[in-house]
């Protein structure tokens, strides 16, 4: 790496963001810190997300489907071969599963690696289409995942799902794995893959007409996306410590598109940006769960109210700030400087 | 005589009971400007796209440099030295002028994603190469003044001027373009002219291009063919072909009749 201005002003900023993190981990109550955690596995799972929907253009709604897969993979791993035998009372577990034990690091990247190989084969199939369609056939694959969950008993101890898993993830593990993702993810933006991703984004017969395999670019954007959406399920099963068929919905996939489309697609400081904002403004749209008297009118609590709001939000976002906050801009240091020398951006 | 450098033999499409190009057979020498033109709807970008890979003809043969190119995929294609643009111009919006270019080196990218994500010093090597390469480029059809606009920032001619640096930043030995002075004033039409002659000097090209402007291409191209309804009616040097009447007849309609 280069030590340069710019590169040494990004080190401090992450020196900076994990001073926060310990100062947050003895000093931020239990429930702010566990909003964080979310926060930052959320960073995490929608900065791929982007990487595919926004930087390369191919809208896709399968983040659900890797999630699952990379909590499955891990929660499978970290827990002890005694546990899982008391906890599969349907069928027991298949035993060279039921045997393996490792700790959480190995299992995270297993699990990381697993959902990015699912991806690779899942690109195959799914990138013959486009558009559309594209949306139609990878929503299908967080439906089959679904479906495949509930009915491999012997693996996932289906319906019942996985319980008691041990609590690993801390806001340390978030912090570390989210600058992670960060970094890889914007470093293969400002490369020529990036480049590769941008063109067959705004116009995919043109990038085929200089010489660009299309098929393997979307590849190298969905795979490194499944990474890291893999390796975040694995962090969220560790945090929730119970998975099971119905945890990880198309409403995960709904939350993370809010977020990058917030953020604005392309763009992943944007990204950085809406998960705060997104993942603490639906805490802080608790309230509006809660029953209330307005005026005298009592309200009674009303379940998914926040969604209610969210949905508004976004619809109000798509008619008057169509780009998002960040649009395809990137925040650099270049930007700041040459603001404060006045230049021309 | 320079050597043959392109060369379709019988080709044919169809689409269905539909046969947009029936037999064509053309052969482009080195050094040369090549023209391809007839009315609407004769086939002429589906000749097009037949040779740059983007349809797989029916039947027949395409011979670039000796090699068999019929059913290769198009970015294959390109890395073997074909480039084109298209008719309407398909630039990448979002990047810069010099974005749109650095495409164009993609398909002989000399470092790998683990470089990238690294940052290794091959990285910073050939990035910066690149960049150098892009930018000469970019000086060499004077545009490099306006290396970091974005491309749909561009007025028409110089788009059309950067669709067709980047189509030679893949290092095209044969440079196809489809309709370059389509939509275009009378001055820009002959500034493209001049252009076009420019870089088949600097660059060594060989040029062949579909075009409608009859102006432009009589006083470009050295050999014309004609394609009417998918069939190659009349090939020779301009003035042979302003004089043929089988071609009169395809665009003015038979005279005796």
């Amino acid at each position: 790496m280069k030590i340069d201005r710019n590169n040494i002003l990004t080190i401090l900023a992450i020196l900076v963001f994990f001073l926060f993190v310990w100062w947050g981990s003895n000093h931020l109550t239990a429930y702010a810190v566990r909003v964080w955690e979310d926060t930052l596995i959320f960073l995490m799972l929608s900065a791929g997300y982007n990487l595919i929907n926004g930087v390369t253009g191919q809208f896709s709604l399968e983040p659900n489907g890797f999630v699952a897969i990379g909590a499955y993979v891990t929660a499978i791993l970290i827990l002890t071969p005694a546990q899982k035998e008391s906890m599969f009372i349907i069928e027991p577990m298949v035993p060279w599963l039921a045997n393996l034990h490792m700790s959480f690091l190995p299992a995270l990247i297993i699990g990381g690696i697993v959902t990015a190989f699912v991806g690779f084969l899942l690109g195959f199939p799914v990138f013959r289409v486009r558009g559309d369609y594209l949306a139609i056939v990878t929503l299908g694959f967080g439906l089959t995942i679904r479906v495949v969950s509930n009915n491999t008993i012997t693996i996932t101890n289906g319906s019942l799902g996985l319980k008691g898993l041990p609590t690993y993830t801390n806001i340390w593990w978030c912090a570390v794995w989210a600058v992670i993702a960060m970094i890889v993810i914007m470093r293969i933006v400002d490369s020529a893959f990036g480049r590769a991703m941008k063109a067959v984004r705004d116009d995919e017969d043109a990038a085929i007409a200089m010489g660009i395999n299309t098929l393997w670019i979307k590849q190298i954007a969905f795979v490194t996306a499944a990474f890291f959406e893999g390796v975040g399920g694995g962090l969220l099963a560790s945090l929730i410590t119970i998975i099971s068929p119905t945890v990880f919905t198309f409403f995960l996939t709904f939350e993370l598109l809010i977020i990058i489309v917030v953020g604005g697609l392309g763009s992943m400081t944007g990204t950085a940006l809406a998960t705060v904002v997104v993942v603490w403004g639906s805490e802080l749209l608790r309230v509006v769960e809660q029953p209330m008297n307005i005026f005298g009118l009592h309200i009674p609590g009303i379940p998914g109210m926040r969604m209610v709001v969210f949905s508004i939000l976004l619809i109000i976002m798509m008619i008057f700030a169509r780009e998002g906050i960040m649009g395809q801009k990137e925040f650099s240091w270049d930007w700041i400087f040459n603001k404060i020398k006045g230049k021309r951006a | 005589m320079s050597e043959v450098i392109l060369k379709c033999d019988k080709l044919t499409m169809r689409f269905g009971g539909l046969t947009a190009v029936r037999d064509f057979s053309i052969e482009i020498k080195e050094h040369m400007i090549f023209g391809l033109i007839g009315p609407n709807g004769a086939g002429k970008t589906t000749a097009f796209n037949m040779i740059t890979g983007n349809l797989t003809p029916t039947e027949g043969k395409i011979h670039f440099y000796g090699q068999d190119i019929t059913g290769l995929k198009p970015y294959k294609i390109v890395s073997l030295g074909m480039a084109r643009t298209f008719q309407n111009i398909r630039l990448f919006s979002n990047l810069s002028v010099l974005g749109n270019v650095l495409t164009g080196f993609h398909h002989k990218l000399k470092y790998n994603l683990i470089d990238a994500i690294l940052r290794t010093p091959r990285f910073y090597k050939y990035e910066n190469e690149m960049k150098e390469a892009g930018m000469a480029l970019l000086e060499s059809v004077r545009l490099a003044d306006k290396a970091d606009f974005k491309a749909s920032e561009l007025p028409y001619g110089e788009r059309r001027k950067v669709e067709i640096a980047r189509a030679l930043a893949t290092g095209p030995k044969l440079l196809l373009l489809d309709e370059p002075a389509a939509g275009m004033n009378p001055q820009e039409t002959l500034d493209l002219m001049y252009f076009i002659r420019e870089i088949k000097d600097k660059f060594n090209l060989t040029v062949f291009l579909i075009e409608h402007d009859m102006k432009f291409v009589m006083n470009l191209c050295e050999t014309i063919a004609v394609l009417d309804h998918g069939v190659k009616i009349a090939e020779g040097k301009p003035e042979e072909i302003r004089t043929n009447p089988d071609v009169i007849k395809a665009y003015l309609g038979d005279i005796n009749a």
